[in-house]
């Protein structure tokens, strides 16, 4: 047993804390500000560039299994890469979450390409960006105007034309959405079959009928964008389906997708982590300040908060640790994601507690990082699908 | 890097534990209780794993071993019965701070003969914050009452306080009183009239980390009974049917059995977490602090829990959930209980100026 974080891992952190203070707080604080998503040709994303960030996790080519097979997307390249992977993305959002997902890289649609994608579509796909020379975005929609924690009732449709598909439907929310070089989406083929039916396609940035982008307003997490758009009549080439049909002949597909939440889940969870922590830095700053530390209500609340979130961390590495072991880790996965973003809520709406009338005024940290933390209670799976998820398990829990 | 493994030595100390509990704790529970003490075959049983000396010196011919084995195997024996796990341990958490008076050679002979004894028990008192009513030691004599100790024998007596500790070995009354939890191992008033002090130390620190200790092995108790809380309440759920289905698929209940198995979890993993920083020599007595905070706190949603989802069978003697919330009432208030513990934590996060760390963090 070790729960230590290690000297490699520290190093990485405390180059983020660098470019954490420097950047990305401020960055953070100007979206929200003005209340918009930071442009696409800032300066920052550049130098994210420069410093090996915005990248692929894609091994590349050479890596791949020879007969060109899916790679499991659960054995990671190195040992403790998901761990280290946890450590760096809490670090990020302790800075500020909204910028972190405003990133350059394929987002969340990295995981499905890599676990389902053939290897001509990781490299046409994931390919460019493993050298970007200018930032890149890729995007990730699921959700849609009717069908979010229920995505087996996803309606926007795939129908199979000639060596094309004509997709057709309304997505919701996807991060970097209007940015992105393109979209994962995830469509039916037959809405009837449920989540048989699904398909995943990628599809390109200026393909015909896809548009209608309209970014979000948003309580918090303002520095990217969350953008609903529509597909009208999208023509996609057969080489855009995920995996293949063959893929979903094996009755893999959904469960590509699931499988894909089960790795970021405890990466989002570790996330509100990070904002936790935030909350808690500056609330003790601020109680020291206005003499409240000798108070005990405000110091048992502090306690509590610190130990919530000391048990969320753990609760994380448990899940990427077993993940990384290639040990089954759904419930693991969803115990975190549950517990996370309450304690990270706790925290944040402590803080404004202390700050009392200075926090009504909108315009202090702890105010901004209550209202971006509520997000992660919603965001891959909403607390009550956690639990769903976990009583599958626990009490054998039907399926509707 | 971070990991999770416990290893091979230790995964066989706590399948021994379980099995132990399994054969031995479980079946026994309410026999025991009644009796107020465990039958001499489960104390010869015991007594022939060794787990008695776990933690004792091993040049004083214990297994030496560390405070993650601990938690391993007190969590086990408190899922099978944690009455009787305090009953079967001889120096229990007065283990802590015999130890810190082991620069003299006064620990083996203070602890060597309960070791050698089974069904002797050396008992720790708390005698400082938080304590209602104190023992007073009046020039090397001590005098006073405790209202109860979960003990119909006491061989040892070790006090603690923020400044040191001292043992006593005469001079000891006990009073049978009924008890509330963890009546198997006996429930007593302990009163000292002038009781002569045998052995003492103080210094501040030693007296801290021998707390911290008492607290960690009540924790370690505590996720246990809570463990077979959740567990128990969780099978019963799944065969239970009303309304037409299992009333664990009602979601009121799917979530709350979630709840409670996500409460033992983090629980667990704080434990794990300051037993960790305590064998890595981390100062660890914040975490430790924490950690019966957070497992007192727990124990009274899973184990009040686990009563309700039995409903009204739950609240009769024939099953074991209600023993379960009243074991944990009990295993709570201990040293101080939560308060005394969200202090020493409280205290020791409000003194840092800067970052707050969650996790032990290599020093660049
Ligand atoms: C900031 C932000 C960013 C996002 N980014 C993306 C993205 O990049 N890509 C993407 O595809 N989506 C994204 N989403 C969408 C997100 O995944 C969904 O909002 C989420 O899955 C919930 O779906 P919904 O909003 O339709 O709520 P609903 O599914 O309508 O849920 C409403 C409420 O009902 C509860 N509920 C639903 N079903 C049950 C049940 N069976 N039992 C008990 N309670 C239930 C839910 O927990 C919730 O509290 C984003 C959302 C936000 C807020």
């Amino acid at each position: 047993m070790n729960l230590s974080i290690d000297e490699a891992t520290q190093k990485r952190l405390s180059g983020i804390r660098a470019i954490g203070e420097s950047q990305i707080r401020p960055i953070g604080l100007d979206a929200d500000r003005l209340g918009r998503p930071t442009p696409p040709d800032h300066e920052f994303f550049g130098l994210l560039l420069k410093v090996g960030l915005g990248r692929s996790r894609w091994a590349g080519e050479n890596a791949e299994p020879s007969d060109g097979e899916a790679s499991k997307e659960s054995t990671p390249a190195r040992p403790g890469s998901s761990r280290s992977m946890l450590c760096i993305a809490e670090e990020m959002s302790y800075w500020d979450r909204g910028v972190a997902v405003s990133f350059p890289g394929p987002g969340l649609g990295e995981p499905p390409l890599l676990s389902m994608g053939t290897l001509d579509q990781k490299r046409r796909f994931l390919g460019p960006f493993l050298q970007p020379e200018r930032p890149r975005w890729g995007s990730f929609a699921m959700t849609e105007p009717g069908a979010g924690s229920d995505v087996a009732a996803i309606a926007t449709s795939a129908r199979k034309d000639g060596d094309h598909w004509i997709l057709n439907g309304d997505k919701s929310f996807a991060a970097n959405a209007s940015r992105a070089d393109w979209i994962l989406v995830w469509a039916t083929i037959d809405a009837s079959q449920g989540r048989e039916g699904h398909r995943a396609f990628i599809i390109e940035r200026d393909t015909p009928g896809l548009g209608d982008f309209v970014i979000e307003r948003k309580m918090g997490l303002k520095a990217y964008e969350s953008t609903s758009f529509t597909l009208r009549d999208c023509r996609v080439p057969d080489e855009n389906l995920i995996g293949g049909e063959e893929h979903y002949a094996r009755r893999a597909g959904f469960k590509g997708a699931m499988r894909s939440f089960n790795a970021t889940r405890p990466l989002v969870a570790v996330m509100a982590v990070g904002i936790g922590r935030a909350a808690l830095d500056e609330s003790l700053a601020f109680a020291r300040e206005h003499d409240l530390l000798g108070l005990p209500r405000v110091r048992d609340r502090l306690e509590r908060v610190r130990r919530g979130l000391r048990a969320a961390r753990l609760l994380c590495w448990r899940a990427a640790w077993l993940a990384d072991h290639s040990q089954p880790n759904i419930v693991e996965a969803s115990m975190a994601k549950a517990t996370a973003p309450t304690v990270a809520l706790e925290a944040a709406s402590l803080g404004m507690e202390l700050l009392g009338e200075v926090g009504a005024r909108g315009d202090h940290l702890i105010e901004k990082l209550f209202r971006d933390v509520k997000a992660m209670d919603i965001v891959e799976g909403t607390g009550q699908v956690q639990r769903i998820v976990m009583a599958r398990h626990l009490v054998q829990l039907p399926r509707e | 890097m971070i990991d999770f493994a416990p290893g091979d030595e230790l995964e066989l100390i706590r399948a021994t534990a379980r099995e132990f509990a399994a054969d031995h704790l479980r079946p026994g529970l309410r026999q025991h209780e009644k009796a107020r003490g465990i039958s001499p075959d489960v104390q010869r049983a015991f007594a022939e794993i060794g787990f008695a000396s776990l933690e004792w010196p091993e040049e004083l011919g214990g297994n030496g071993l560390g405070a993650l084995a601990r938690a391993f195997v007190l969590e086990e024996l408190s899922a099978g019965d944690p009455g009787a796990a305090l009953a079967l341990d001889p120096l229990g958490p007065a283990l802590y701070p015999l130890l810190e008076l082991s620069k003299s050679d006064v620990t083996g002979e203070l602890g060597q003969p309960l070791l050698d004894t089974p069904g002797s028990r050396a008992l720790l008192v708390w005698n400082g914050e938080g304590r209602r009513s104190k023992l007073v030691n009046d020039r090397g004599v001590v005098s006073g009452t405790v209202p109860w100790v979960p003990a119909d024998r006491v061989d040892l007596l070790v006090v603690l306080d923020e400044d040191g500790a001292f043992a006593v070995s005469e001079g000891i009354d006990l009073k049978s009183v009924r008890g509330s939890g963890l009546r198997a191992a006996g429930a007593s008033e302990l009163s000292l009239i002038d009781a002569p002090i045998r052995a003492s130390f103080s210094d501040r620190s030693a007296a801290a980390r021998a707390l911290a200790r008492a607290r960690l092995y009540k924790a370690a108790m505590l996720v246990g009974v809570m463990r077979e809380a959740a567990e128990f309440s969780r099978q019963y759920a799944v065969d239970r049917v009303a309304f037409g289905k299992p009333i664990a698929h009602h979601q009121a209940l799917a979530f709350l059995i979630t709840d409670m198995a996500t409460a033992v979890d983090s629980t667990r993993l704080l434990l794990h977490d300051a037993c960790w920083r305590i064998e890595a020599r981390e100062p660890a007595d914040e975490a430790c602090a924490t950690t019966y905070v957070e497992a007192i706190e727990q124990s009274m949603f899973v184990t009040p829990n686990g009563v309700q989802i039995l409903g009204g069978h739950g609240f009769m003697q024939d099953y074991p959930v209600e023993k379960f919330m009243r074991d944990a009432r009990a295993l709570g208030l201990f040293w101080g209980g939560i308060d005394s513990a969200r202090e020493d934590a409280g205290n020791e996060l409000i003194g840092i100026d800067g970052p707050v760390p969650l996790s032990v963090e290599a020093q660049l």
